[in-house]
């Protein structure tokens, strides 16, 4: 887990970050202190009083793009991207990813039942926005385990969520095939009616037809067991997201203090050799408004220092932080692809058992038909 | 004539029969043979309740099938108690190698007619012509015409819709290829039918529209004395068993209809299954790239799946081939059985009025005049013949839908004994690695 802040001095180093004070503020916002962070989500969690830091993040993941076309004001057609907008607290997953031991399972119940989707239709117009969003929490210097995690957990999910929506048109079309059989087994009854030597064999035959098509209910109520098991990774798709997004809020955060950092120590050099190296507001009202006092200065001076100080400190535990993070969270995810290995196995194997079971039914309703129908 | 009847073969036709110019017996067979060795329609007619059994529902497959030692039909022989024949089948047709012919009016279809016969009216042991759609339906017409007290096989339906059928595509032209077979062997298994010289005609004529041209010229009038039985008669009622009948076609019909549109229904409900399965297998190659620890599990359920989906097509495309043109058969069997009722209502009709007439006329004198006798003879024959043909049928009817249902309780069993070995096959692959670990 050495790796997680890899180069901590690097990384101290100020960079040319994206300026703060970016049109996308507004939804900045959403992830920096103000946030409406305890707003809806925080009710019963106040507690969390040495973890302050989870409580104020909030994740927001975009997904499930879809084009809509609709009649705007004018009544003139236009295509839209919708999105599915989810905000999730991280500390949820934060939470539950710190239960050691929790088995697989129960950490993906515990991610349903805390999940809280908010459902915002966005137009084409806010589409910009969110693309900038995205931009701003690029960090400098992401972990690239951590965005290969990011990569196979969405290319998990789209790869889940296909197979489940493919999964559910298949067993939609089987149950047709199925119960479309199910009128043999009246028009054959029917049809015994009126034949002499071929009426028992038609009559028994339609039986079978009945029961084959009664078969697909429990079939298919098998196949949505494997499709809940399915469902169970689209949540743990998530849930790896959710983590690495945590992670690159950290490493954002962590970033951004380390540039307020050198940016107020640079201040502080200037205040100290009153040279002005670069374009300042301050420089600016200084040239308008003339030089300020030595004391003023020296006060300034002592002011920033201090900052520059407990900056420093802010820093030192950041980093710290970021590491126990990672720590922690590679533990767990090693775990959980372990636990996810076996697990979708055991789901594979249920999967083929079932089938097999289909089809040895299928067979023996058949060969009990054909039976009949020898008989004609 | 090697394949005669048995020598003391009892006569179970009726005894007017006899009495009464039959389409058969003043044919030019007898003449031309002597009637020694020409078996009498009344003979063939007992003769021939064996030959039912090599109806098969599906066959028309080329060259071979039609022989009596085939294995499917050597399987039906042997489940028949009456069987008799198997030595006497002394005719042989088959329909096969469609070709195309494009001519500046017209594209059509032809078909290779091969005909093999140890009968006497062949002089030929083997004959081979080519014949065309329009050709089988001028024999249907004949046979209609010479024939009305016997019940036609049906031809598969003439007209398409054009555009959404392609006449020439090469289902389309297998599925008729196979009904046509069907209808010559129908007729060919027929002990009156397959005596007609119109039949004769048509196997054999080198150039078949001469005959058309000429029409009844070059053969024997045949069924003149049948010939005019349109009439404005109408029947009171129809006699007990024959009402029977009429009333089990229309629930038959009515029953394989909905038959058909169910196996149709199936049909499209499979496929729509199949183009599911087709992109539902491929999702979990795509997962398989994403899992190394899994990929090899994740390739065996696609495979697998893949396995599933062209044993699926298989079952659809029997279905289609063999199930429905059954069907389709024996539901225009029914309509041609209909209009053979008719033409007897008719017959019977008929003589009824004749005779009413008569008994107005002279109510003292028992003597009925020969003009009413032999109406009456008519009716009796005709009613023979149906009810030979009905009962012939009847034993088809059951012969081939046994034969067709278990077709298709077999294709269902093969498809899911595919299916249950391909996902057999993968659980060693889910459990083995894990034992592994």
């Amino acid at each position: 887990m050495e790796q997680a802040p890899r180069d901590p001095e690097r990384q101290l180093q100020p960079a040319p970050l994206e300026p703060l004070g970016h049109p996308d503020a507004g939804l900045q916002a959403a992830v920096g202190e103000e946030a409406e962070g305890a707003r809806d989500e925080g009710s019963g969690e106040g507690t969390m009083t040495e973890n302050n830091f989870w409580l104020k993040k909030i994740e927001i993941s975009v997904s499930e793009a879809e084009k809509r076309t609709g009649r705007n004001a004018m009544n003139m057609q236009e295509t839209y991207t919708a999105y599915l907008i989810e905000t999730r607290f991280t500390r949820v997953t934060e939470l539950v990813l710190r239960l050691h031991p929790v088995t697989f399972q129960g950490f993906l119940q515990v991610c349903v039942s805390t999940q809280n989707k908010i459902f915002l239709v966005y137009t084409e117009q806010a589409d910009s926005r969110l693309k900038a969003l995205n931009a701003t929490f690029r960090v400098k210097n992401p972990d690239k385990r951590f965005t290969e995690l990011k990569h196979y957990s969405d290319e998990l999910q789209s790869v889940i969520s296909h197979l489940l929506r493919v999964r559910a048109r298949v067993a939609d079309r089987l149950y047709g095939v199925y119960k479309v059989h199910g009128n043999y087994g009246r028009v054959f009854s029917e049809w015994s009616a009126i034949e002499k030597e071929m009426g028992d064999g038609l009559q028994s035959a339609g039986h079978h037809m009945d029961v084959y098509a009664s078969s697909i209910d429990d079939i298919l109520e098998d196949e949505e067991h494997y499709a809940d098991q399915l469902k169970e990774y689209l949540f743990y798709a998530e849930a790896l997201r959710a983590v690495c997004r945590k992670h690159e809020l950290m490493q954002y955060d962590l970033e951004m203090a380390a540039q307020d950092l050198a940016s107020k120590k640079q201040q502080c050099e200037e205040l100290a050799t009153g040279t002005v190296r670069t374009f300042s507001l301050k420089g600016m009202t200084t040239k308008l408004f003339g030089q300020e006092t030595p004391e003023q200065r020296e006060a300034r001076i002592k002011v920033l220092e201090e900052q520059i100080n407990e900056g420093e400190q802010q820093l030192k535990s950041k980093n710290l932080e970021g590491r126990e993070f990672v720590k922690n969270a590679w533990a767990d995810i090693e775990r959980f692809k372990e636990q996810k290995n076996h697990d979708l196995k055991e789901a594979l194997i249920s999967y083929a058992v079932m089938q097999i079971s289909m089809c040895k039914k299928g067979i023996q309703v058949w060969t009990n038909a054909k039976e009949c129908f020898s008989k004609m | 004539m090697s394949g005669g009847p048995p020598k003391g073969l009892p006569s179970t036709g009726p005894h007017s029969l006899l009495d009464m110019p039959h389409p058969l017996a003043g044919s030019s067979s007898e003449e031309a043979v002597g009637g020694d060795s020409t078996p009498s329609p009344d003979l063939l007619m007992a003769r021939s309740f064996g030959d039912k059994d090599l109806i098969l529902p599906n066959g028309g497959t080329p060259a071979g099938t039609s022989s009596p030692a085939s294995s499917s039909s050597l399987l039906n022989r042997l489940q028949l108690d009456d069987d008799i024949d198997g030595e006497t089948r002394d005719l042989f047709v088959t329909v096969d190698d469609p070709k195309k012919h494009v001519c500046t009016m017209e594209t059509y279809i032809t078909y290779r007619i091969t005909t093999k016969s140890t009968r006497v009216e062949f002089d030929l042991p083997e004959y081979s012509v080519r014949r065309r759609y329009q050709d089988f339906d001028w024999l249907r017409n004949k046979l209609e015409e010479s024939q009305p007290t016997h019940l036609i096989p049906p031809l598969p339906e003439k007209f398409v819709v054009k555009g959404v059928v392609d006449r020439f595509s090469e289902e389309f032209v297998e599925t008729r290829r196979k009904a046509l077979d069907k209808f010559l062997k129908r007729i060919t298994d027929h002990p009156v039918l397959s005596f007609n010289e119109h039949f004769n005609v048509f196997l054999t004529a080198k150039d078949l529209n001469v005959y058309k041209k000429q029409g009844m010229a070059l053969l024997t009038r045949v069924g003149e004395s049948v010939k005019h039985v349109t009439g404005g008669y109408k029947l009171r009622s129809r006699p007990l068993e024959f009402a029977a009948v009429g009333d089990y076609l229309d629930t038959f019909a009515l029953k394989l209809g909905t038959i058909d549109r169910i196996a149709q229904r199936i049909i499209k409900e499979e496929i729509e299954y199949l183009v599911e399965l087709r992109e539902y297998g491929p999702v979990y190659s795509t997962w398989s790239a994403l899992e190394g620890g899994l990929a090899e599990p994740l390739e065996g359920v696609s495979a697998c799946i893949g396995s599933c989906s062209t044993a699926l097509e298989e079952l659809t495309d029997d279905m289609t081939e063999d199930f429905l043109p059954v069907l389709r058969e024996y539901i225009l069997y029914s309509d041609s059985m209909k209009s053979v009722l008719k033409k007897r209502d008719q017959v019977q009709a008929e003589y009824e009025a004749k005779l009413e007439a008569v008994a107005l006329r002279k109510e003292d004198r028992p003597k009925v005049p020969a003009d009413v006798e032999k109406c009456q003879d008519r009716m009796e024959c005709f009613n023979a013949d149906l009810k030979a043909d009905m009962e012939r049928w009847q034993n088809n009817k059951r012969q081939d839908f046994r034969q067709l249902l278990m077709g298709m309780a077999d294709k269902n069993i093969q498809y899911y004994e595919k299916c249950l070995m391909a996902w057999e096959s993968i659980i060693p692959l889910l459990q083995e690695k894990q034992e592994a670990k």
